[in-house]
């Protein structure tokens, strides 16, 4: 059992879910704190250093959204959110509010952890990333400064719009990206409303990294969310 | 209006009686005139007059014609020299008998004709206020035996017989009882005789009426299907002219729209009720989906945990395994019904967008994928980037139960394949799950997409989940306005399902 210095705080008010991430994080080594309203939530954010949130939307107070939007004023730190609604506009929402990532009960502890360290390891690449001219994951490299992407050491060609798409994932690694953020970003304000036109670059940029385009290994779709690369 | 019951033989001697009247006295006025000295001119007129006043007071044209004739010979008789006689000595008496003749019987044809007009309106003004009494009595009507009482009383009023109606139901089967006029005021319940016998009768109705012991029986027909009989007694009926079958016709039309406005209303009603019903039915099953979602993800993900406690090879390893597995397949029937009861929600939460096929295909087997590792799916997709309108969560879940269904029936090392292709001439779009499994029971094969429907002859535990996935599968291609089939691969073993999705939105459920 490693040890780690990451404190995590869940907000969720069913104790038996709470019971079972509080267990697995500390079979990670993670310390952590608990609470079961969003109250005790932002009194607690407040006083104690907190490194990422766990949070469920549907909380017995008040929502979990008008948490987001509270800590988003203060802090950057790593928010993932923890919904039973399936609702995908609440999902997206939460994203745009600042939510990092989002997971819909019932989940897994395997994933839950694996989002956990995707959130931890972005969040302190954010500094190490700053400057940095290039980064990989796995097979796939991107070079910021020569504005060129690179699968398996080989040159891989792309049209400007391409490019700019797959630096804004390179730049959110493991991050859930809403569509409307994408647009916002690539297109920029106002044009924010053709999805299918995102859906036409994404899949022109499948075909170009992507062994199987219809089975993605790095760009995943969130379905009537958005799209992440994957890290893993 | 009435029928006519009179004896027509008193009529016919009252007509004669009349005509001769006049023709008397005709010829009395044309002695006076004589005996004053005017000249035969004005007797002639007096005639002509006489001729005018019959056929205003008899009916037909028969009684004008025979009273110029008489007419024409009383002239000659009493007032052309010789008197007395049939004969005449100035031929030119002759050219006044023809001119008499041919104007009297124009004037006596204008008369009969005009009033013959009059008589026709004066009809036609009866029916329409018949009518328009029973339309507004009909109005008042609170349900259909009610409609059927006022139908009988007003008609019998009319039509001055015992009249009855029997009723419908709403399965078209008709009543046992009838009622019929008995009086003014009373009305009688009576029972159908032969109803097996009438039923049959009516249904092979080619006319507009049936004759049977007592009545003459006009069937009252709706929007739909027959709603009742309109029962006239056979006296009556017999003696009923064109204008009374007219009448009769109208009435019987505005009683079935009456029936009619009155069984849609009903209708409707019912239908509201149904989908009140419906509804909340859809929003107790969500709720308590809903509320399972959370308990589950606490079970699931305690069971893992225990897992990651015990050594594989401990026994009590299997038994966290089973409630893990058991609370991962009730995970599936909530996911399931919450689909369900969206789709039941009448297309109102189905939101179709255009997707790029391949992303939901490969978020679906993606899914698949983290479950059952162990095997391989392939996908076969159009190189060309494919849009389709859909519900992508709905479609997806349809993706995961027909590949879940596949991977239950499929060895792990056998094939699974997943395909698209667009069928312009369509407009759609052709999705094929395809396995190398056992295949589908000939048996099974017209019942695979019923509700609960799980294969026989199996171990039950193999098949469970089944029989709510297929049927949800059938369920959101129809809400999509596709179809889905399923057979076995004629290239070798294996099942495979085939649904298509229409590639232009024919009809938008978010408008509705």
């Amino acid at each position: 059992m490693q040890s780690r210095s990451d404190n995590i705080l869940i907000v969720e008010d069913d104790a038996q879910i709470r019971n079972f991430i509080c267990y697995a994080l500390k079979q990670e080594g993670f310390p952590y704190m608990t609470t079961g309203t969003a109250q005790g939530a932002l009194s607690l954010l407040v006083s104690e250093k907190i490194d990422l949130m766990l949070l469920d939307l549907g909380l017995p107070d008040f929502d979990g959204m008008e948490v987001i939007k509270k800590v988003r004023e203060w802090s950057e730190m790593p928010i993932i959110v923890v919904s039973a609604r399936d609702q995908d506009r609440e999902k997206a929402a939460a994203l745009d509010n600042g939510a990092d990532d989002y997971l819909t009960k019932p989940f897994s502890a395997t994933e839950l952890m694996a989002r956990i360290r995707v959130a931890l390891r972005h969040l302190y690449n954010i500094g190490s990333h700053h400057g940095q001219t290039s980064i990989s994951v796995n097979e796939l490299r991107i070079d910021f400064e020569k504005r060129l992407v690179y699968l398996q050491d080989a040159e891989v060609h792309m049209t400007p719009m391409e490019y700019d798409l797959l630096a804004l994932f390179f730049k959110n690694i493991g991050k859930v990206l809403t569509t409307s953020y994408i647009l916002k970003e690539i297109y920029g304000i106002g044009y924010g409303t053709d999805t299918q036109a995102l859906r036409t670059l994404m899949a022109g940029l499948r075909r170009k990294i992507e062994k199987y385009p219809a089975r993605p290994r790095y760009l995943l779709t969130e379905i009537r969310v958005g799209y992440r690369l994957a890290d893993e | 209006m009435e029928i006519v019951q009179n004896n027509k033989g008193i009529e016919i001697i009252r007509y004669i009686f009349i005509m001769l009247l006049f023709i008397c006295g005709a010829t009395g006025v044309g002695y006076f005139f004589r005996h004053l000295g005017f000249s035969e001119t004005n007797i002639v007129i007096v005639y002509l007059l006489s001729i005018l006043l019959i056929a205003r007071f008899t009916s037909g044209f028969v009684y004008g014609i025979i009273a110029t004739l008489i007419a024409t010979f009383a002239f000659n008789y009493f007032f052309t020299e010789p008197f007395f006689t049939l004969s005449v000595n100035d031929p030119a008496y002759l050219i006044t008998f023809i001119i008499m003749a041919i104007t009297a019987l124009i004037t006596s044809a204008l008369t009969s004709k005009v009033k013959q007009n009059a008589l026709e309106a004066k009809e036609k003004e009866a029916e329409a206020s018949a009518l328009y009494m029973l339309t507004n009595r009909l109005t008042d009507a609170i349900d259909i035996p009610n409609i059927a009482a006022i139908a009988t009383s007003t008609i019998s009023g009319i039509m001055c017989c015992r009249a009855a109606c029997l009723c419908f139901d709403e399965n078209g089967q008709p009543e046992r009882v009838f009622i019929q006029q008995q009086d003014n005021e009373k009305q009688v319940r009576r029972e159908v005789d032969h109803i097996e016998d009438m039923r049959h009768r009516i249904d092979s109705l080619r006319t507009a009426y049936d004759i049977s012991a007592e009545f003459y029986d006009w069937p009252i027909y709706g929007r739909e299907a027959i709603l009742g009989i309109l029962r006239i007694p056979k006296e009556t009926a017999v003696k009923m002219n064109e204008a009374h079958m007219r009448l009769l016709r109208s009435m019987i039309e505005s009683t079935a729209l009456a029936m009619d406005r009155f069984r849609s209303a009903q209708e409707r009603i019912k239908s509201k009720e149904e989908i009140v019903q419906e509804r909340y039915r859809g929003n107790l099953l969500r709720a308590i989906s809903h509320d399972l979602r959370t308990p589950l993800s606490g079970i699931m993900g305690t069971s893992e945990m225990l897992m990651d406690m015990i050594k594989k090879d401990d026994e009590r390893y299997t038994l966290a395994k089973g409630i893990h597995h058991d609370a991962d397949w009730l995970h599936s029937l909530v996911e399931n019904i919450l689909s369900l009861t969206r789709l039941q929600d009448s297309k109102l939460m189905i939101d179709k967008q255009m997707e790029a096929v391949e992303e939901v295909i490969g978020v679906a087997v993606n899914h698949i994928m983290q479950r059952s590792p162990e095997h391989e799916i392939s996908i076969n997709i159009p190189e060309e980037l494919l849009f389709v309108p859909m519900d992508a969560k709905l479609i997806e879940q349809m993706l995961i139960n027909l590949l879940d269904n596949a991977i239950k029936h499929t060895l792990p090392e056998n094939e699974i394949t997943v395909a698209v292709s667009e069928d312009k001439k369509e407009m759609q779009a052709i999705f094929s799950v395809a396995d190398r499994g056992s295949g589908i029971a000939d048996a099974d094969l017209s019942h695979i997409f019923q509700m609960f429907y799980t294969t026989h002859g199996k171990e039950a535990d193999a098949q469970r989940g089944v029989g709510l996935g297929l049927a949800i599968c059938e369920a959101i291609v129809k809400a999509h306005g596709g179809t889905i089939e399923a057979h076995n691969r004629t290239d070798g073993v294996g099942a495979e399902f085939i649904f298509t999705l229409p590639m232009e939105a024919r009809y938008d459920a978010k408008q509705e």
